[in-house]
């Protein structure tokens, strides 16, 4: 007696033994490998795909109701093995790449968090990888220091957060400092009851059973994450009017300006004034407004408001991604903000220094004069 | 170097010539191309073809559409498309000097 599964193979549904099916699964997946390079991968694998479900249709025909392990090899060695495919040509590239790979990567071993080897977040288990020590020995020797030394805890967390996860074949084979080849990432898809998905980069979850030290480690993690997911939406929320203030005045600067520059809103542009006086810095009941000229007054408050805005609003967008998974912001937008952001810091220092300060004297020096002493 | 190999290659290097020939004469099933170059002895294995037909679809030599089919998903039913009746024009007079080449060195 044997157990089947039941799989779609190219838009057909087959019972297939279990043995069958792991043999079908480890000869795709090595030809995903293989191909992932080239230009419709995915194409290419839908390819074989349906003509592997086209020959076991046959079979299916002929009166076979379950895929057996000989008619997958039969159907292997109908469609060739990887090396048959590709020849010669296939090993000379991978000798090529071997060598590219030997001279860049292989010296290189970097720090993950081991996703394989977690109790908490797989801090001690990558570093055990990374350094190439016992991780039951890393982990006795956090304890013994979190025990006599309490500021160890905290750089536990720091680094839990900074390091990242080992998520794909490619990261696990350069955590443990082995050479990135096809026949590695083969091993470590293999050894480690995972599955390739289209791209060797892709997400690969790891099906490994956990024992119940990691089970009650995982029982943590997941209670950290709600508390910290709480402390977000408190902060959050405590973060939301003060932004909110900021966009709105933005708005009204924006309006007032433009119909500032159209000419005949000098009123208007006052009105906004008054609101942005109260949140200038230099502002705010002072009396520093009549000191500075109008272009630098209006430069000075879009200053700061860009100053403190653009981090606040991406602290915000930050956190609103852990929360509520938005996408992360294109890296080129971070940079047009970064951009604006140190423009908007250096104009509002310059303007500070020039007008600000000048301002500030003369109006201390009126008060010192105006009092009744 | 032993003769297994060179004979490979060179099989190797007619092959998308021998694609092309074959879909100029009338369009095919991926599974009718297989069949024929197997008879030919061009292929030994199936899986060769497909990168092969993906690489010369993604160049505009060739182009396909899907047919339904009575039994089973539906297959691929590839043509020649124009671009490719040019290449292959290239490919023939290429092989005709290739064959002068031979019968030349032969024959001197």
């Amino acid at each position: 007696m044997k157990k089947t599964l039941t799989v779609n193979l190219g838009g057909t549904v087959f019972h297939i033994d279990e043995d069958a099916y792991q043999l079908l699964d480890k000869y795709l997946s090595n030809l995903r490998i293989h191909f992932r390079k080239e230009e419709g991968s995915d194409e290419i694998m839908n390819d074989f795909e349906i003509r592997i479900s086209e020959l076991l249709h046959e079979r299916i025909k002929l009166g076979y109701e379950v895929i057996s392990l000989e008619q997958v090899e039969e159907v292997i060695k109908r469609m060739g093995k990887p090396e048959e495919i590709f020849g010669d040509s296939f090993q000379e590239e991978e000798k090529e790449e071997y060598q590219e790979k030997t001279e860049t990567v292989y010296t290189k071993r970097r720090l993950f968090r081991n996703p394989d080897d977690r109790i908490l977040g797989g801090v001690a288990g990558g570093l055990a990888a990374y350094l190439g020590w016992d991780p039951t020995a890393i982990r006795l020797g956090l304890i013994l220091l979190m025990i006599f030394w309490g500021v160890i805890i905290p750089v536990y967390f720091v680094l839990w957060l900074i390091i990242p996860m080992a998520h794909t074949a490619t990261e696990k084979l350069q955590m443990r400092g082995e050479k990135v080849t096809v026949e590695n990432i083969g091993k470590t898809v293999t050894d480690g009851f995972e599955r390739v998905s289209n791209n060797v980069n892709d997400y690969i979850s790891s099906g490994k059973p956990r024992s119940t030290l990691q089970k009650l480690g995982d029982a943590f993690v997941s209670i950290f994450g709600v508390l910290v997911k709480v402390v977000g939406i408190l902060f959050a929320v405590v973060l939301l009017p003060p932004v909110l203030l900021i966009l709105f005045v933005l708005l009204v600067v924006l309006f007032a300006v433009v119909v500032g520059l159209l000419g005949g809103g000098i009123g208007l542009l006052g009105g906004g004034m008054g609101i942005l006086e109260e949140l200038s810095p230099w502002g705010g009941g002072w009396g520093l407004v009549p000191h500075f000229s109008e272009g630098a007054l209006i430069g000075s408050t879009i200053g700061t408001i860009l100053v403190i805005g653009i981090p606040v609003v991406s602290l915000l967008y930050l956190i609103g991604g852990q929360l509520f998974k938005w996408k992360p912001m294109p890296s080129q937008g971070k940079w047009i903000l970064l951009v604006i952001w140190v423009i908007a810091l250096a104009a509002t220092i310059v303007i500070a220094t020039h007008y600000g300060l000048p301002a500030w004297n003369i109006m201390n020096g009126w008060h010192w004069g105006m009092m009744p002493i | 170097m032993n003769a297994e190999n060179v004979k490979s290659q060179m099989r190797k290097g007619i092959l998308e010539y021998c694609i092309l020939l074959l879909l100029k004469k009338e369009p095919a099933y991926t599974s009718d191309i297989i069949q024929k170059l197997q008879e030919a002895k061009l292929i030994v294995v199936e899986g060769t073809l497909y990168p092969l037909l993906t690489r010369l679809k993604n160049s505009e030599l060739l182009a396909y559409q899907w047919i339904e089919s009575t039994q089973g998903p539906p297959r691929k039913y590839y043509r020649l498309t124009e671009k490719g009746e040019l290449f292959l024009g290239e490919l023939e007079s290429s092989w005709q000097e290739l064959n002068d080449t031979i019968n030349h060195i032969t024959n001197n």
